[in-house]
C-alpha cells in the first residue's frame, strides 16, 4: 500500500517541513500536526512486498523503488510516497527523529565545512559540484546493554625510598575484587546495508530528546530504507561498541593501584531492550577529480563526516611550517635554560 | 768586640737582604713562567708537531673563553696526589689567561701511577664544575687508557671549550642542546600534528564512555581489596668512584676538580 498526502485545502502534494516539525504544503501554506495524525498502518502480511510492483497515488506512473526502500519521491511527478507496506509489523519502527535541517541549510553547512577543511585542497574548498544532496532516514537500532561484571586481579602498590648507603623498593601485593554493573543506553548500530558503518557511527550522538513516536508523514518528501540486520543479528556490534568503555571502567575502579593484573575477567553483556528507529542523515555525494566522494551529515546536528580529498601541497606546507615552528621553539628553551641558541 | 759586632751585623743585614730577596726569587721565576705557554710534556708524550698543534688550539679556544687551557703530562709526582700536584703547579706558576692565578683550566696526567686529574680555577671553576669535569674525564679516559694523548688533549681542549657555553649549573650534554634532537623531535611533533589533522578530517569520534552510560544504574556493587604481601628490594646507591672533586690549594685558591685513573 502507498502513502501519499494531498492537501485537504488544494489538493498539492504536501511534505515534511524540517523547520516546523509539521506537513506542510508548498502551495498553500497549510500546516498539519504530525502528532495528531491518524496512523493508518495494518499489520498486512509482508509476503510479496519485495517482489511487488508500486504505482505512484498521484500520477500512475511506476515508481522506481529497491527492495529496502520505504520512502521516496515519485521520479515522475515528484510526489513524496510512502510504502507502507514495509512499515508494519516486524517492520514497523518504533521511533523516529525527524530532520531539523533543511536541505538549503544542508548545502549550506557543508559548503561551511568545507571551507573549514585544513588539508582540502583550494578546488574542493568551494564546494561547487555538489552532484547531489540526499535526505535519507537510516535504520538504526537502538539499544540498551546490561553488563555484569566481575573481575578480580593482582594489584601493586611500589614505593621507593633511600635508607643510608640503599634504594628500597617496598611492593606491596593485593588481591582485588569488583563487581559491577553498568547499563548502557540507547547505543545506536546501523542496521543498513548500504551504510559505511565507520561513517555511521561517526555521526554520534544522536539528540535523544527529539525522539518521536513513529508516524509515516515524518518520511514525506525524503528517502527511507527498512532495516536489512535485525537485532539479534547486529547485538555483537553493539557489544563491541561498548566493550572498550566497559574495559576503561573497569581500570578506573583500580584507580591508586601501579600495575594490575587480571587474572579473572568475566563480562555478561545482555541485550535488555532493542527498538527499531529511523534516524535523520543528508547524503551528500560530491565530484572531485573526476572521483566521487561521498559525505554524511546529521540531520540534526549538522556534524559531517566522510573523507575529504587531501592536498599534498597543504599537508607539506603545515607540516615544514610547524617542524620550522617546533625547532625554534626547542631552540629558544635551550636557549633560557642556559644552553645557548647554536 | 765593635769589629766583630760589625762582622756580625753585616752577616746578619746580608742574611737580611737575603731573606728580603728570597720571594722576590720565587716571584722572578713565576715571571719567567711563560704564560702563552699551554703544553707541559714533560713525559715526553708527544711529537713536536702535535705539541705544536695542541698550543696553537689552547692559544685560540682560550682567547675565546678569557681562560688559559693547560695540559700537563708528568712521570710521577714526587709522592703528592696528582691533585695536590695541580694545586701546586697552579699555586707556583700562576698561570692566567690575563692575569697571574687567573681563569684556569688544567688537565694533568702521571704516566706513573696512570692518575688523571682535571681542575678549573676562577671562572672555569665557575663553568667546569665538578660534575662537568667528570664528563669530560669520562669523555677522555678511553682514548687516554688507548694511548691516543693527542686525541685525548684535543678533546679536552674542545669539549671544556663547548661546555663553557652553557650557562654554570647547567648539563651540558643535556638532550635538549643537541641540534639533531631538537630536530628530530620538531620533525616528529610536525608529523603527528599533521597525521592527527588528516585523520580528524573525515570527522572524528565525538561520543566517549560517558555518553550512553546510564550512571544512575552503573556501579561497583561490591569490591574487596586484600592485602597479601610485601616485597622489599634494595639497591645500593651509585657511588662515585672517582677519587676526589675539587677543593682549595695549599696556596687558598680554590678549585673544582675531576680525578680518575686511565
Amino acid at each position: 500500500m502507498i502513502l501519499h498526502y494531498k492537501c485537504p485545502s488544494c489538493g498539492s502534494d504536501m511534505s515534511f517541513d524540517s523547520e516546523t516539525g509539521d506537513l506542510s504544503c508548498p502551495s498553500c501554506g497549510r500546516h498539519e500536526k504530525i502528532e495528531n495524525y491518524q496512523e493508518e498502518l495494518q499489520t498486512s502480511s509482508a509476503n510479496d512486498v519485495e517482489t511487488k510492483e508500486y504505482h505512484c497515488e498521484n500520477c500512475g506512473a511506476i515508481l522506481l523503488t529497491t527492495a529496502d526502500t520505504t520512502a521516496t519521491n515519485c521520479s515522475f511527478c515528484g510526489a513524496g510516497v510512502v510504502i507502507a507496506d514495509r512499515l508494519s509489523g516486524q517492520l514497523a519502527p518504533a521511533k523516529v527523529i525527524p530532520f531539523t535541517i533543511s536541505k538549503e541549510e544542508a548545502i549550506d553547512a557543508f559548503k561551511k565545512w568545507c571551507r573549514k577543511g585544513l588539508l582540502t585542497p583550494r578546488g574542493f574548498m568551494n564546494a561547487d559540484r555538489i552532484k547531489s544532496i540526499t535526505g535519507m532516514y537510516v535504520p538504526f537500532w537502538l539499544f540498551d546493554l546490561n553488563s555484569k561484571v566481575q573481575v578480580s586481579a593482582e594489584c601493586t602498590k611500589v614505593r621507593t625510598y633511600t635508607q643510608g648507603d640503599y634504594i628500597y623498593t617496598e611492593t606491596k601485593y593485593y588481591d582485588a575484587f569488583r563487581d559491577i554493573n553498568l547499563d548502557y543506553v540507547k547505543i545506536p548500530v546501523d542496521a543498513s546495508e548500504k551504510m559505511n558503518d565507520e561513517l555511521m557511527d561517526r555521526l554520534e550522538p544522536y539528540p535523544y530528546d527529539q525522539l518521536k513516536d513513529f508516524k509515516t508523514p515524518y518520511l514525506a518528501g525524503f528517502l527511507a530504507e527498512k532495516y536489512n540486520y535485525s537485532d539479534d543479528e547486529l547485538l555483537p556490534r553493539a557489544k563491541d561498541k561498548i566493550s572498550s568503555y566497559i574495559e576503561s571502567y573497569i581500570s578506573s575502579t583500580f584507580a591508586g593501584y601501579h600495575s594490575v593484573f587480571y587474572k579473572n575477567k568475566q563480562i555478561d553483556t545482555k541485550n535488555v531492550n532493542s527498538n527499531y528507529v529511523l534516524l535523520p542523515v543528508w547524503m551528500v555525494s560530491y565530484d572531485y577529480n573526476h572521483s566521487e566522494h561521498t559525505f554524511a551529515m546529521n540531520g540534526q546536528t549538522g556534524k559531517v563526516v566522510g573523507k575529504p580529498p587531501i592536498s599534498m601541497g597543504k599537508v607539506a606546507a603545515w607540516f615544514s611550517g610547524i617542524a620550522a615552528g617546533t625547532f625554534f621553539a626547542l631552540k629558544c628553551v635551550s636557549f633560557m635554560l642556559g644552553g645557548g641558541f647554536w | 768586640m765593635v769589629e766583630k759586632w760589625l762582622q756580625n751585623q753585616s752577616l746578619f743585614c746580608c742574611f737580611f737582604v737575603f731573606l728580603l730577596l728570597l720571594p722576590f726569587g720565587t716571584v722572578a721565576k713565576g715571571q719567567s713562567f711563560d704564560r702563552n705557554q699551554y703544553i707541559y710534556d714533560e713525559a715526553q708524550l708527544l711529537t713536536a708537531k702535535e705539541k705544536a698543534n695542541l698550543q696553537s688550539q689552547a692559544s685560540q679556544l682560550g682567547k675565546k673563553r678569557n681562560t688559559a687551557f693547560i695540559v700537563v703530562t708528568v712521570n710521577g709526582t714526587d709522592g703528592k696526589t696528582l691533585k695536590r700536584y695541580v694545586e701546586d703547579f697552579y699555586d707556583k706558576y700562576a698561570p692566567g689567561y690575563d692575569q697571574p692565578h687567573g681563569n684556569t683550566a688544567i688537565l694533568a696526567i702521571d704516566m706513573q701511577k696512570r692518575n688523571v686529574y682535571l681542575a678549573g680555577f676562577q671562572k672555569a671553576e665557575k663553568y667546569l664544575d665538578d660534575s662537568r669535569l667528570d664528563q669530560i674525564r669520562e669523555k677522555i679516559t678511553p682514548d687516554l687508557s688507548d694511548g691516543n694523548y693527542f686525541q685525548a688533549f684535543s678533546a679536552f681542549l674542545n669539549t671544556s671549550d663547548e661546555y663553557m657555553n652553557y650557562k654554570p649549573g647547567v648539563n651540558p650534554e643535556n638532550i635538549l642542546f643537541k641540534w639533531w634532537f631538537q630536530l628530530a623531535a620538531a620533525l616528529v611533533v610536525a608529523g603527528v600534528v599533521v597525521g592527527l589533522m588528516a585523520y580528524r578530517s573525515g570527522g572524528r569520534v565525538t561520543v566517549n564512555a560517558g555518553t550512553y552510560l546510564n550512571h544512575d544504574q552503573s556501579r561497583v556493587l561490591s569490591h574487596y581489596d586484600n592485602y597479601i604481601r610485601t616485597i622489599v628490594t634494595k639497591v645500593k646507591k651509585p657511588s662515585n668512584n672517582s677519587s676526589s672533586g675539587g677543593g682549595i690549594s695549599s696556596g687558598g685558591h680554590s678549585h673544582s676538580g675531576s680525578g680518575g685513573k686511565f
